[in-house]
């Protein structure tokens, strides 16, 4: 399941893309490719376990 | 490589890594991300002096590839744009299992080399880039059997460790190439006297390329042609040409670095002489 704070946005903050990028509604900002694949839980990787900024937004208490 | 090839002259290697695979135009627009931004970065750095570039691939939406298609249109791109530049692909990076790391490696032809990263790297509070000895051992040995010259990523001392265990393990055709990167979090901490360190720590006849991450690009590549290495600039390093100031393209940081090289009379290799010094 992707993070629910991830949207797609072709354009946000004056930015404009061409292809929707990754937008982080809750840092509200774009959000780096490669934090892509944390926001999207690819390979092995979950948003609720290794999104520092979800983790902050939500206050889930570090282990 | 030691402060005697410089005396003698050596031609420098530069290497442009054009996009990377963690940050995209959101960091930078300048920062190419499509095979056809691509292939026209990778020409205008060889125009402006460099011999190889190291590429990543992109989804559409700027998000890492790994695929072997993407590849493939990426290499494309750049002989159709490019003169005679050394392609070299990234192995490297995030979370993504072994069989993932592969697939750089299958296109038609093979790259001439890709990047073999020689140990884990922290990213974020969460993420590590694992790169076990069995993930290291199993890219080395497709790059064998394919022909691809390994570059050897070294992100801290404790990496140059594992170049002496792998030289052990598996027989690399010379001369090895190693880059050696400097930055922060796991990285080897960017300080000059941290380049002589590592220089000094290489196994023998080993070359080295200097790369260093942000703002310690300019710095720490200068002092890397004063030793006689070979150097590493390009947008998915540093995307600042100084502070506050974004670079308008790879070109530009190349342009930069062989302007250098030039005032410390070090001439800068084509890409036929980048492969007579690696041995491709």
């Amino acid at each position: 399941m992707t993070c629910p704070y991830l949207e797609y946005h072709d354009e946000a903050d004056g930015r404009q893309f061409d292809q929707p990028r990754a937008y982080c509604t809750a840092a509200e900002r774009f959000v780096q490719p490669m934090r892509a694949d944390v926001c999207n839980d690819r390979y092995a990787l979950e948003h609720e376990a290794h999104c520092e900024i979800y983790r902050e937004h939500v206050e889930v208490p570090e282990p | 490589m030691s402060y005697a090839e410089y005396l003698v002259g050596e031609p420098l290697i530069v290497t442009a890594a054009l996009t990377g695979g963690v940050h995209g135009k959101e960091a930078n627009p300048n920062l190419p991300e499509t095979p056809e931004e691509i292939g026209r970065a990778a020409a205008a750095a060889e125009e402006a002096g460099a011999a190889v570039v190291h590429l990543h691939a992109r989804k559409p939406n700027g998000e890492r590839s790994f695929s072997t298609q993407r590849f493939q249109a990426i290499d494309d791109a750049v002989r159709a744009h490019a003169n005679d530049v050394v392609i070299q692909h990234s192995t490297g990076g995030t979370g993504a299992p072994t069989a993932d790391r592969h697939l750089p490696l299958r296109t038609d032809p093979p790259p001439e080399m890709a990047s073999l990263d020689m140990g884990p790297l922290n990213r974020y509070d969460h993420l590590t880039s694992e790169n076990t000895r069995g993930t290291v051992d199993a890219l080395h040995d497709e790059m064998r059997d394919r022909g691809i010259k390994p570059e050897l990523e070294v992100f801290n001392d404790g990496h140059l460790n594992e170049v002496h265990g792998l030289l052990e393990r598996r027989d690399l055709a010379d001369p090895v190439y190693a880059t050696l990167i400097f930055g922060g979090g796991t990285l080897t901490r960017p300080r000059p006297r941290n380049l002589l360190n590592a220089v000094s720590n290489l196994p023998d006849g080993a070359l080295f390329n200097t790369l260093g991450f942000g703002r310690h690009q300019l710095p720490l590549t200068t002092m890397g042609i004063l030793l006689g290495g070979h150097v590493r600039v390009g947008l998915e390093d540093n995307v600042y040409y100084r502070q506050g100031e974004l670079a308008t393209s790879n070109a530009q940081l190349v342009e930069r670095v062989v302007r250098i090289a030039g005032e410390l009379e070090r001439e800068v290799a084509t890409p036929a002489q980048a492969r007579e010094i690696l041995g491709l």
